[in-house]
């Protein structure tokens, strides 16, 4: 192959593959810094609150003085929820499903028995909560149950009870390794399960257990009627549109401003960060029409000597190899450079996001590896199938 | 392969000339492996036209051409490389080497496709040939007849059933025709394989089994 590569490689245009180069370069970087980009920040709107996304909306009611004297009802009513659905900006919508049963849990920090409270569970759709499918899971028979609990309770601990008590602080690291005893009663039953902490959510200002679980445990254990939700969770299309607002205000429902807020700020973002990335993706195709047209010259230049190849009984995925193995090359090492000026940059600003933000999470850079690899491949066999369609006219003597 | 069978082919080109007279155009012919063959032809006559049709090169003709009773027209890309590496070899009129490449470098691109000729004979015969000191030397800057010889060379590494070569001694002198004719009988014996020659005017000499005029 040395041979052939000998021939062929005459008439390449340097400038010409250092332009698309540089350009793919370009393209590439832009696009993957956008996706690494927008990981990163959305790692510091849904802090360690990595399963409930933040373009997710809980709804209330709101408790006015009235309503605590009157009793009235502030539950949401099956018409309530079609009523929501039927908004134009809500995507999806699931209701909390709070327990009908009594619940009782306790910590044993250092064998002793500590801390034991009257609670409530709630649940809500699976598909609400971002947590591996596996680790948020419940079927009948099992003792243990996953539970996702408020931020507010761990602070509440460590900062109130455990300070005034000379208990040890807990992190979050350590209680998620320990088990939460749990008792259920109703219906003149009572029962243990192991509470297994699946993580804190800063977001939810409720004990979430598996929907599977909560709607086995309120026939099991509830007396009487299922009691309808307070609240709703819905994911909405744009949190910036202010008909959420207003319909919100005209039905006497409210849901926490600043979570609104950081829902726009993340829209927002999403936004810019969507045109900057379609700016990449103009680029890089720019430069893809570069790399085709200088391979369709380079091809067209040698075309005498491809001809005479085939015509000595050189096969035409023989002879096309050369030229796919250079643009393949090239889109690999494109997307290597891309990778690690990626690293570099992300490095930069990730030393001022933690600088703000000393809790956040690093998110992983999987995705953009994987979305980099995709566009190598795709592009890749675009180069091959084109360089192989120029040869064969030449081996049917197109031109 | 064993034959090769030319039924009723006529260049499109000829399609509206009414004078055709020849033993090979709108003709039945049949090659056998192991002959010798001459095609003498004036100019016009579509000589190389019938190189490119055997060789898949073109199919700009009626009639049908078969390989051992098989349509060419049906060949595919596979079967027209495998050929082309193994059962026929073409010394084109117009060479086809690459300027770019030294002499042996020309020989090897093809030799090294096939791997059938050891590198000792090869330069034997640059030896026999008289251009043993131009083993090295660029193409492009060797004369028509330097270059007759080396595309000659460059046609015997692959193993063939047929050799076709046109007008193979077109500039070169009485005896290197001769060598060059030894040299191609020679190998096509070793391998039991045919050869159509061509020319137009001054042919090389052998021992034909049979004279087409086109």
């Amino acid at each position: 192959m040395a041979l052939v590569w000998k021939l062929l490689r005459q008439h390449i245009s340097v400038p010409q593959f250092a332009g698309f180069f540089f350009a793919n370069l370009v393209g590439m970087v832009i696009i993957l810094l956008g996706i690494q980009f927008y990981n990163d920040t959305q790692a510091i709107y849904n802090g360690e609150d990595s399963f409930m996304k933040a373009d997710y909306l809980i709804v209330n009611k709101k408790i006015g003085a009235m309503s605590a004297i009157t009793g009235k009802d502030n539950s949401f009513s099956k018409s309530d929820i079609e009523d929501l659905k039927d908004q134009k900006f809500v995507e999806k919508i699931g209701t909390f499903t709070p327990s009908a049963f009594n619940v009782r849990a306790s910590f044993n920090i250092s064998g002793v028995q500590n801390l034991s409270t009257d609670m409530f569970f709630e649940s809500v759709p699976d598909e609400f909560v971002d947590v591996a499918r596996d680790h948020w899971s419940w079927k009948k028979g099992e003792t243990n149950i996953p539970i996702i609990l408020p931020k507010n309770y761990l602070d509440l601990y460590n900062f109130g009870y455990a300070q005034s008590r000379n208990m040890p602080k807990l992190s979050e690291g350590i209680l998620g390794a320990m088990k939460l005893n749990i008792t259920v009663m109703g219906r003149g039953k009572q029962d243990s399960y192991d509470g297994v902490i699946a993580g804190f959510s800063s977001r939810l200002n409720t004990i979430l257990v598996p929907d599977s679980f909560m709607k086995w445990a309120n026939d099991e254990y509830a007396d009487g009627e299922s009691k309808m939700s307070t609240r709703v969770i819905m994911q909405v299309n744009n949190p910036t549109d202010e008909r959420i607002t207003s319909y919100l205000q005209d039905h006497n429902m409210e849901t926490d401003q600043d979570k609104l807020d950081a829902s726009k700020t993340t829209f927002v973002l999403r936004v810019i960060v969507g045109i900057v990335m379609g700016v990449g993706l103009v680029i890089s195709i720019l430069s893809f029409y570069i790399l085709m047209l200088s391979v369709y010259l380079l091809v067209q230049k040698n075309s005498s000597k491809l001809e005479n190849l085939l015509l000595i009984g050189y096969s035409p995925s023989k002879v096309s190899l050369p030229y796919q193995a250079l643009t393949v090359g090239l889109n690999v090492v494109v997307l290597i450079l891309a990778f690690i000026i990626l690293f570099i940059v992300r490095n930069i600003y990730l030393v001022m996001f933690e600088n703000f933000f000393p809790d956040m999470s690093v998110p992983s850079m999987l995705p953009s590896l994987v979305v980099g690899v995709i566009l190598l491949v795709v592009v890749s066999i675009l180069n091959i199938i084109a360089v192989r369609n120029k040869v064969m006219s030449i081996w049917k003597r197109k031109d | 392969m064993n034959k090769i069978k030319l039924i009723n082919t006529l260049p499109n080109v000829f399609q509206s000339r009414t004078d055709i007279a020849s033993d090979i155009w709108l003709q039945d012919v049949e090659f056998e492996k192991g002959r010798l063959y001459l095609v003498e032809a004036n100019s016009g006559t579509g000589k190389s036209s019938l190189c490119s049709f055997i060789y898949g090169y073109r199919n700009d003709y009626q009639g049908r051409i078969l390989f051992d009773d098989e349509d060419i027209r049906k060949y595919s890309i596979s079967q027209w490389t495998d050929l082309r590496k193994k059962h026929f070899a073409l010394l084109w009129q117009e060479l086809r080497l690459f300027p770019e490449l030294t002499a042996m470098e020309n020989v090897q691109i093809k030799n090294k496709l096939t791997g059938f000729q050891k590198k000792k004979q090869i330069l034997e015969w640059f030896e026999m040939l008289g251009i043993a000191d131009k083993v090295d030397a660029k193409i492009g800057r060797m004369s028509f007849g330097q270059q007759q010889r080396v595309a000659l060379i460059r046609t015997l590494c692959q193993p063939f059933d047929f050799a076709f070569v046109d007008e193979p001694i077109s500039h070169l002198d009485d005896s290197n025709s001769e060598i060059m004719g030894n040299i191609l009988t020679t190998e096509a014996k070793r391998q039991g394989a045919g050869v159509i020659a061509t020319s137009i005017g001054k042919h090389i000499e052998l021992q034909y089994d049979r004279v087409f005029k086109l």
